[in-house]
């Protein structure tokens, strides 16, 4: 069964009142405006279109943000540990070792020139006092464990001889090796076929019931995130539009207590068992964003 | 059949020693719209390219309206098949203005009235007359791709090849797109073949589906065979299932 958050314990990741704000020659871009939401031992989906802020939350609580982006909030705890307070030295002892991220796409996100083992043995190596000898072997165990079935094999490859499910798992290998207590995903199935998205969920649907592991699934797919997360934020244009349970945006009857913007996210999807000559449209209110 | 828009026999299609679509046969009906559902490397995409002419390297025999089709095709066929690509972010010319971009197949097929057909293939996709001459940077994702169907219908075929038309896009603009290809549909009598891996977009748009996989056909179905959760072969069931979202066992 889910184990979810225990409510005696601190939550992994608290944040109140995230702004990312983008300083350009023709003013400042909001990106984020104002997000606030605590993570548990839990999958926490963060979804909404392209340009609703859902990766730069990610890469704000990884400290990623490209310059002339400036992070600021009111809170932003990891485990009781002020980020904000942290100069980039030490975010960067967090980064990969105590949260990670895995990124959408393997094929621009891995070293093209170096083979996949050495890369997951080199992310061990950068947070564990280890040998080569033995980084290889938890490099392989690693494999192992995202399901890549001969991973001497694999060790050895370079990127472009993996397909893309398999430079998926790649990925994933090397931002668990380090046993982060957090893993940010940004659309780590949206590249691959649906047989194999669903061998990836379940990689990490067993790390977060099996190892306590706080994930942040962020995910366009609506149906996707209702079927594999806990909790789901939605957000447009930088604000959190509302946070409810997954289970909740599959509800017809919890229908009328939704957002305005769900519902159009939903209804605009089309349906096997709801056939329509037309799709509705979203009407976007500039009311959301006040 | 001297009805059908499409017929395909027999396509078998190699790039080396890669055999990636295997003795394909199916026929799509005047005015009818026809999925082609499959996983990456499915071969569906390469059946596209083979039917536009963008792949001369094929043997079987396809017909167009009846016509059967050499490997490099007539001027006219162009004007009666065009396709609609996957990423509006890659098939639009960046240094080109929308106005370059619709003129140039006009320019090709000689056709005078340029300036009234550009006019019309804008309004006719929901594209305000002003977006003539910007380029691709200043219009978004769902923009893009409008003017990309826009370019495909200026001039007025009868059949339209779409790959992936919306899969970059977001659900709201997938929306807008997929209502404008069924109003496009109905009120020209276009056929369509719709490339997708998402079966509740083929759903929506077709009447009939073909499950590739491997290069070869696995099953055809009408779409109420999808609807019902009916379809005949395992590798269908399970591309339906897998399509339904993660299950948690136990």
């Amino acid at each position: 069964m889910r184990n979810l958050a225990n409510k005696a314990e601190a939550p992994l990741l608290d944040i109140d009142n995230l702004k990312v704000d983008f300083h350009t020659p023709t003013g400042i871009v909001q990106a984020v405006r104002g997000l606030s939401f605590t993570l548990g031992r839990e999958r926490l989906g963060i979804v909404g279109e392209s340009g609703s802020g859902k990766s730069m939350t990610g890469r704000a609580i990884l400290d990623l943000i490209p310059h002339p982006g400036v992070v600021g909030a009111d809170r932003m705890l990891f485990r009781g540990q002020d980020l904000m307070a942290m100069d980039s030295k030490a975010r960067r002892k967090l980064r990969g070792r105590h949260i990670s991220m895995v990124m959408q796409d393997p094929k621009f996100s891995l070293n093209p020139v170096q083979t996949v083992g050495r890369q997951i043995a080199e992310a061990y190596r950068i947070h564990h006092k280890a040998g080569t000898r033995e980084a290889r072997e938890r490099s392989l165990a690693m494999l192992e464990q995202v399901q890549i079935r001969e991973p001497a094999r694999v060790y050895d490859l370079y990127p472009h001889e993996v397909s893309g499910g398999m430079g998926q798992r790649v990925m994933i290998a090397m931002m668990l090796i380090a046993e982060p207590e957090i893993l940010i995903a940004d659309e780590p199935t949206s590249a691959l076929d649906v047989t194999v998205q669903l061998q990836i969920l379940k990689i990490l649907d067993d790390l977060v019931s099996q190892r306590g592991m706080g994930l942040i699934f962020i995910s366009h797919d609506l149906h996707l995130v209702q079927s594999f997360c806990d909790r789901v934020i939605v957000m447009y244009g930088g604000k959190v539009m509302e946070t409810l349970p997954a289970a909740e945006l599959a509800d017809e009857t919890a229908r009328s207590r939704r957002h305005p913007y769900t519902l159009g996210l939903l209804n605009c999807l089309p349906d096997l068992d709801r056939p329509r000559e037309k799709l509705p449209t979203l009407n976007r209110d500039p009311a959301w964003l006040a | 059949m001297t009805n059908a828009a499409i017929s395909v026999e027999k396509l078998n299609v190699s790039f080396g020693d890669s055999h990636v679509v295997k003795d394909l046969s199916f026929t799509v009906g005047q005015g009818e719209s026809y999925g082609l559902v499959g996983e990456s490397g499915s071969g569906k995409s390469t059946v596209l390219r083979v039917l536009s002419g963008l792949n001369r390297d094929w043997s079987g025999a396809v017909a167009i309206e009846g016509a059967v089709q050499p490997k490099t095709r007539a001027k006219a066929f162009y004007r009666n098949v065009q396709m609609v690509f996957q990423d509006p972010y890659g098939s639009l010319h960046p240094k080109k203005t929308i106005d370059d971009t619709l003129a140039e197949p006009l320019a090709i097929h000689g056709i005078r009235d340029a300036e009234a057909r550009i006019g019309k293939a804008l309004s006719d996709v929901g594209l305000p007359a002003s977006f003539r001459f910007r380029y691709p940077h200043q219009l978004s994702g769902g923009q893009r791709q409008r003017v990309a169907i826009a370019r495909a219908l200026v001039l007025e075929p009868s059949i339209l090849l779409l790959d992936e038309p919306t899969s970059a896009l977001d659900v709201s603009i997938q929306a807008e797109v997929l209502n404008l290809l069924s109003a496009l549909r109905h009120e020209r009598k276009l056929t369509y073949i719709l490339v997708s891996h998402d079966l509740a977009v083929v759903g929506h748009m077709c009447e009939r589906l073909l499950v590739m996989q491997f290069g070869r056909a696995v099953e055809e179905m009408a779409v109420g065979t999808l609807a019902s959760r009916a379809p005949q072969t395992a590798y269908a069931q399970q591309l339906l299932t897998a399509s339904e979202g993660f299950k948690r066992e136990g």
